[in-house]
């Protein structure tokens, strides 16, 4: 049992590490009476039984989980996880880097094959049009082809504002 | 509005390949408006709107003069279970407090619901093992439906749903299968883990949970995401293929070596549905069930396969009322039902 290096009568229950101003470190034991006297505080608070521990890091995780909202319904992350349905379309979006891995389990992929929506097939066939022209325009500036970039980048910007993206 | 409870769906004609096994075959899609919010977030007038919408599209794309379309007061329990019990409609249509609509054809192969967990969900059902029929049927819907309706979709997770579990394709495609040679030659626990294994998901059609009546099952795709729809159906139909094979070798395996114990036990089933007077529903179903087997295997000559199969239905307690025109306690019911029965198998 290590005594405590104020007091030098209680049992010391935490280290505490100084450092002085040329970043030399001083361990120092401590009873708890003595940390909180010392203004050593919070770190009792800061490790609770295992139980709780638990239950706070959940609570943590709800509230952050509490904190991702959909702007165009209001639905949480929170809320979808306890009622298990989507507010709206624009969920998806919202959520999707928390839904991703959901959906990976459920359906072990999360790229969609298939039929696309028309509305869906357009944009889909757009944003590939734009990725392609990315790619063409760094190949332009690699290879030193400015004018060919410089007309590439025209070209980008106006898709872009055309899709909004 | 009107019901015609007696004339039942063209998908239990019993008339499509395998139907010996084979009950129908479904396919249903998942829809959602991309400029309303799913139903949890909907407010009356934009379930309204939907319903309104969904119907001005039917109109449209000629479906609706083929058939009828149901709402409100029709779709409350416990009369909206008749439509439940006949497969046009889902338990979680009839419970919901929505402003909701379900249309259906007049042969009852293709119905749409409005406003259940989705905006739109419609299915395609077709008689004995038949995805050619179903899936075309369906697909040719969808098409027409998304010339009048702008769908919820993103490149990445598809058509959205409201629960992931159907987002993607949104296509859920079962086989309703008849399988009293596996039960009795004890191979069923086999071959539905190998369905399982193969990402499909087997239940009983009638009763809750792992339960299972009268030996009938629904296999049915998990996933929805990640395969086309070509293929999702391609590995349903592949695995009950396999499924409908097994079952044909137990049924050539008992007629070879237990011809007289299934004769008993056909004959015993159909003696009791003649001679009771007083008979449950899930009773009835065991027994209807295995005259249907002994239809199909040609013991029993003197009914047809599809007489058997309608029965199953019109047994069931939202149906007879409906038949016979009256509101029945569960006793009664018992009592009306052992009649109808009788009547219905008189030679």
């Amino acid at each position: 049992m290590k005594l405590c290096d104020i007091c030098g009568k209680k049992e010391a229950t935490l280290v505490v590490r100084q450092l002085d101003k040329d970043g030399k470190a001083t361990d120092l034991n401590v009873c708890a009476e003595c940390a909180k006297k010392r203004g050593l505080t919070g770190v009792e608070e800061s490790l609770p039984e295992s139980g709780a521990v638990i239950t706070e890091l959940k609570a943590k995780v709800d509230e952050s989980d509490a904190k991702v909202v959909c702007t165009r319904c209001g639905m949480s992350f929170a809320e979808f996880k306890r009622v298990g349905k989507l507010g709206c379309a624009d969920c998806y979006q919202a959520f999707a880097e928390k839904l991703r891995p959901i959906i990976r389990r459920l359906h072990g992929s999360v790229q969609h094959i298939g039929k696309t929506a028309n509305q869906g097939r357009k944009r889909a066939q757009e944003r590939l049009e734009i990725q392609r022209l990315r790619a063409e325009l760094e190949k332009a500036i690699k290879q030193e082809d400015y004018e060919k970039a410089a007309a590439l980048r025209d070209l980008l910007k106006r898709r872009e504002d055309e899709t909004g993206s | 509005m009107k019901l015609a409870p007696e004339k039942i769906g063209a998908w239990l004609s019993g008339s499509g390949p395998d139907s010996d096994v084979v009950i129908s075959t479904r396919v249903r899609f998942a829809r959602n408006l991309v400029d309303v919010p799913f139903v949890v977030r909907m407010k009356q007038f934009e379930q309204e709107l939907v319903l309104e919408t969904v119907r001005w599209a039917l109109a449209d794309t000629g479906y609706l003069k083929q058939g009828q379309f149901f709402e409100e007061e029709m779709l409350v329990e416990p009369d909206g279970m008749y439509f439940v019990e006949r497969h046009l409609a889902s338990p979680d249509l009839i419970t919901c407090k929505n402003r909701k609509g379900l249309f259906v054809s007049e042969d009852e192969t293709v119905s749409l619901m409005v406003n259940e967990e989705d905006h739109i969900r419609f299915q395609v059902l077709a008689s004995g093992f038949d995805f050619a029929t179903a899936f075309g049927k369906a697909a040719e819907l969808d098409e027409k439906l998304e010339g009048q309706l702008a769908y919820a979709f993103s490149p990445e997770f598809g058509f959205l749903t409201a629960c992931p579990t159907n987002v993607g394709t949104a296509l859920r495609v079962s086989v309703f299968l008849h399988l009293p040679g596996l039960v009795l030659t004890r191979e069923i626990e086999k071959v539905l883990r190998g369905a399982y294994a193969l990402g499909l998901l087997v239940r009983g059609v009638y009763g809750e949970g792992s339960e299972t009546r009268g030996n009938l099952f629904q296999v049915s795709n998990r996933q929805t995401l990640g395969q086309s729809e070509a293929e999702i159906v391609e590995v349903v139909s592949g695995v009950c293929r396999q499924i409908i094979d097994y079952e044909h070798k137990a049924r050539q395996f008992l007629m070879h070596n237990l011809r007289v114990e299934v004769e008993d036990k056909v004959f015993r089933s159909l003696g009791l549905l003649r001679g009771a007077r007083i008979i449950s529903m899930e009773e009835a179903t065991n027994l209807l069930a295995t005259v249907r087997f002994g239809v199909a295997l040609g013991i029993i000559n003197e009914l047809k396969l599809a007489e058997v199969s309608q029965l199953l239905i019109l047994i069931r307690p939202a149906n007879l009322q409906v038949i016979l025109g009256e509101k029945l306690t569960g006793a009664e019911q018992e009592e009306r039902r052992a009649t109808f029965i009788r009547e219905k198998l008189v030679r």
